[in-house]
């Protein structure tokens, strides 16, 4: 466990720290395409650390590879056979990765390899693991999320009761009970469900996150979401190659309470796109469909770092797919 | 032995065996969630898949199968197509072990379009997939339409749906399961077919290499998805509703308001899946809308009609609490409850907090386990009890539904907790700063094997009234 959290503080601190650098096109590829599988000297992730791998392997290899991994598992290339069964048969995607591409990214790789190893008397950053307590089950709930879980408890609790009762009452049988009084209990029961139910549906439905044209919003920020990455810009992006060309934000920066539109997009399969605030809790969260583009519109109400998490299940590395926004 | 009698053997002990085997990958699933066995943290994925596919057509089948059992009370179904629908199921499910275990497929129950294609796994565990989902499909659909004929030879359409009940007019007495099952077949029809046109694009995707609208897709997974999940739950309150009176003494009749709620059902149910849609900002508004109010109108039928009868009928009455029955009553407790987790999260301005959290296994979750399941399995008690008349430990028997009902919520409770506590479904590991997800499928744990100790206790206790009944 320790050592799990570990590697993903070192992944998060290695993808942070990346995005600070600056602009490198092998990098921005890198940070799109790999870090959610690979870490270059942070520790084997989904798929082996690249540390040193430019020397280890044969370059044309290494860019056949890093093309196209589908074909030649599928040739049973006998390296990447060894490859997929040392990483518990995960195979490598194609990534539609270009030939110029992979040349940049083999570049930073070996540049990265490079620093890593002056480096490396720096130890990786660890995040502290709490300990287990009460804390674990409502600590740190609230807004929505608390009102769903509080009204959720007060309905079941009131069902669970009646069914009780209900259970209980066969312990003093009657042949037959008053049928008449029933129908009538059940038709203040009917007007009571009835008014529950329109009297919320009044309250929340027009409390929909769904973008209207009265307002327009301060900021556009365009996001593809790709296996296994977000990549955002100030110009739409809507194919592969527009991936290569828009100028990709690196390390994004929004104001706070500005009113933000997200254009969200994806360039293979669906992909959710959720923000949490500082307390590890949702504000808000869309879909990214390939062929569509959703349009969320956030005002985060504080300073701080948000992340953005994949919410829709994407393929075998969905759970490192992440994102972050730096408010101020 | 008939061949009726033994074809419901056999779904008996299908279900059991099935049961037990997908219960012990979603263990599996909350020990990797946990952090306890990562080395085989790749197998993740594939065993969320079969579990899935595998636990949503499980139980599907277990409750046709009492459908078609109750309504062998009142129409003659072919015996000889539920025994091919058997076959069907079978087959269907090698196909799919395959594309798991060898293929690695690993592209979730709803296989939503276009992951199938772009996962990773070879392109033969795909299509070995998508024949499972094909052959299940066409087999359940063989097997619904030929219940739909025996009811369609006693009744007319209007009659099995109780219309002259609504109307006032006279006209023979319909039994409510029989109305039931008639509205869920009827739908479910339709959710099949839905299924159908999906795995067309998907073969149609792979033969052309044109690609498909992904909110197209995406529209009729769902529609087919909701329905399958939502009529296995119909089915099985159907046969509640028939064995009921003979435990409490009491009729439970069909009349003009038990109509009126299974079409308005009918109706509501192919309208509430728009809330799998809600965080797709380019579905037409309108939809949403549709969506939430459908959800919301669901809970009217069902609470007051159906749930309300049921107590009013067990109101004092001269209940003996066997297994069967306690069980089939803390179904319908379960899918009370199971339902109001779920219209929570059928709210639009909530789903946008709730979306893809643990919140949406905890709530189908609740109406399976502790709803569709209880039900089924007190079915099958029931009806090997009925067969074989063997006494009753009725003090044991209290013990297996604690153990079930105890582990069960437990096991809930951590699902809602995560859920209101922003933790993601379908995350292998979660990540440091969600590490409460961990520690919550940790304790889960525990309750997962109370659960689990229940059923081995229950599958006991039915197992050998089981036996007993092949002599008979
Ligand atoms: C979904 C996870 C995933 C992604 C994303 C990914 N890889 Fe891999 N990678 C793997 C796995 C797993 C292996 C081991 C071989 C196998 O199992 O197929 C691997 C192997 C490799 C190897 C061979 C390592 C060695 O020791 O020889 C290289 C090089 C590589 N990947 C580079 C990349 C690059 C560059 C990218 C980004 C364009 C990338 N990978 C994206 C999972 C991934
Ligand atoms: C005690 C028994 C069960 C256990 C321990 C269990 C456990 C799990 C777990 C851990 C998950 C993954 C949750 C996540 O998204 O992170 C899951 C998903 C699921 N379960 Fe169960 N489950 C059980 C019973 C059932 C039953 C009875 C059904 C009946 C339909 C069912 C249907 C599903 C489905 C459809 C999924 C979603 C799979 C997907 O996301 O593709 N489960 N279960
Ligand atoms: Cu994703
Ligand atoms: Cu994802």
């Amino acid at each position: 466990m320790k050592k799990f959290s570990a590697m993903i503080a070192t992944l998060f601190v290695l993808i942070m720290s990346g995005g600070a650098i600056g602009a490198n096109s092998g990098e921005n590829s890198f940070q799109l395409k790999c870090a959610a599988c690979h870490s270059i000297g942070g520790g084997d992730q989904i798929g082996p650390d690249l540390m040193g791998v430019t020397k280890r392997r044969d370059p044309n290899w290494l860019s056949q590879w890093i093309i196209h991994p589908d074909k030649m598992l599928n040739e049973k290339d006998p390296i990447a056979m060894e490859l997929l069964k040392k990483y518990n048969q995960v195979p490598m995607p194609n990534l539609g990765v270009t030939e110029a591409e992979a040349r940049d990214l083999i570049d930073y790789i070996a540049a990265q390899s490079e620093t890593q190893k002056k480096d490396s008397a720096v130890p990786a950053q660890q995040t502290t693991q709490e300990p287990p307590s009460a804390g674990v089950f409502f600590g740190g709930l609230k807004g929505v999320q608390l009102t769903a879980l509080v009204v959720f408890f007060v309905l079941s609790t009131i069902v669970v009761f009646v069914f009780w009762q209900i259970a209980k009452s066969t312990r003093q049988p009657v042949p037959t009970i008053d049928m008449k009084s029933a129908y009538k209990l059940r038709k203040w029961f009917f007007f009571g469900t009835a008014v529950l139910v329109f009297g919320t549906l009044i309250a929340t439905l027009p409390k929909t996150p769904y973008p209207d044209d009265f307002q327009t919003p301060d900021r556009l920020v365009y996001v593809a979401a790709k296996q296994f990455g977000f990549s955002f810009s100030s110009e739409p992006i809507t194919s592969a190659s527009d991936a290569g060309q828009s100028t990709i934000i690196n390390s994004l920066e929004l104001p706070q309470g500005a009113l933000i539109e997200f254009r969200v997009t994806s360039l293979d399969v669906n992909h959710g796109f959720a923000l949490y605030d500082a307390d590890h809790s949702i504000i808000a969260q869309t879909q990214a469909m390939p062929g569509y583009t959703n349009r969320l519109r956030v005002r985060f109400p504080k300073p701080g770092t948000y992340q953005i998490l994949c919410l829709e299940y994407c393929g075998l590395a969905h759970h490192l797919m992440h994102a972050a926004v730096t408010v101020r | 032995m008939n061949l009726a009698h033994k074809n419901t053997l056999n779904w008996i002990m299908v279900t059991f065996v099935l049961f037990i085997v997908l219960l012990l990958a979603g263990m599996f699933m909350r020990i990797i969630q946990a952090n306890m066995f990562s080395s085989a943290q790749s197998w993740f994925y594939p065993m969320m898949t079969l579990h899935g596919v595998g636990m949503a057509g499980l139980w599907w089948v277990a409750s046709i199968a009492c459908a078609s059992r109750v309504l062998s009370r009142y129409t003659a179904p072919s015996e000889c197509v539920s025994r091919f629908a058997l076959y069907g199921t079978v087959l269907g499910v090698l196909f799919l072990l395959a594309s798991v275990f060898l293929g690695q497929f690993a592209a979730g129950w709803y296989f939503l379009y276009p992951l199938p294609f772009k996962g990773g796994w070879p392109t033969w565990a795909t299509l070995s997939f998508l024949l499972s989902i094909t052959i299940l499909g066409a087999t359940w659909l063989v097997w619904i339409l030929d219940l739909l004929r025996s009811i369609a030879k006693k009744y007319t359409i209007g009659q099995a749906l109780g219309w002259h009940y609504i109307l006032g007019k006279t006209g023979p007495d319909v039994p409510p399961a029989v109305l039931i099952t008639a509205v869920s077949l009827i739908a479910g029809v339709a959710c099949l077919l839905s299924g159908v046109v999906v795995l067309l694009f998907f073969y149609y995707e792979m033969l052309t290499g044109v690609a498909n609208d992904a909110l197209l897709m995406k529209n009729l997974t769902f529609l087919f998805g909701h329905l399958l999940v939502n009529l296995s739950l119909y089915l099985a309150v159907a046969a509640v509703y028939d064995v009921f009176p003979s435990y409490t003494g009491r009729p439970w009749p069909s009349n003009k308001i038990v109509a009126i709620s299974w079409n308005s059902v009918l109706v509501i149910v192919l309208l509430a899946y728009f809330h799998h849609l809600y965080m797709d900002f380019v579905q037409p508004t309108y939809f949403q809308y549709v969506g939430q109010i459908a959800s919301y109108m669901s809970s009217i039928p069902a609470a007051v009609v159906t749930v309300f009868g049921a107590i009013a009928l067990v109101y004092r009455a001269p209940v003996r609490w066997s297994l069967g029955f306690t069980l089939m009553f803390f179904g319908l407790m379960g899918w009370g409850i199971g339902g109001i987790g779920a219209v929570i999260d059928s709210t639009i301005a909530v789903n946008s907090k709730l979306h893809n959290t643990l919140w949406v296994p905890a709530h189908f979750h609740t109406y399976m386990i502790e709803g569709l399941v209880l039900m089924v399995l007190g079915y099958f008690y029931h009806y090997c009890q009925e067969k074989t008349k063997l006494q009753e430990n009725l003090y044991f028997q209290k013990i297996i539904a604690a153990l079930i009902l105890v582990g069960g919520y437990g096991f809930l409770l951590m699902f809602y907790l995560s859920g209101a506590h922003s933790i993601p479904r379908r995350f292998a590991v979660y990540p440091a700063d969600l590490s409460s997800g961990a520690q919550l499928s940790g304790i889960a744990l525990i309750f997962i094997s109370i659960f689990l100790l229940g059923l081995v206790l229950y599958i006991y206790e039915t197992g050998r009234r089981w036996v007993k009944s092949l002599d008979v």
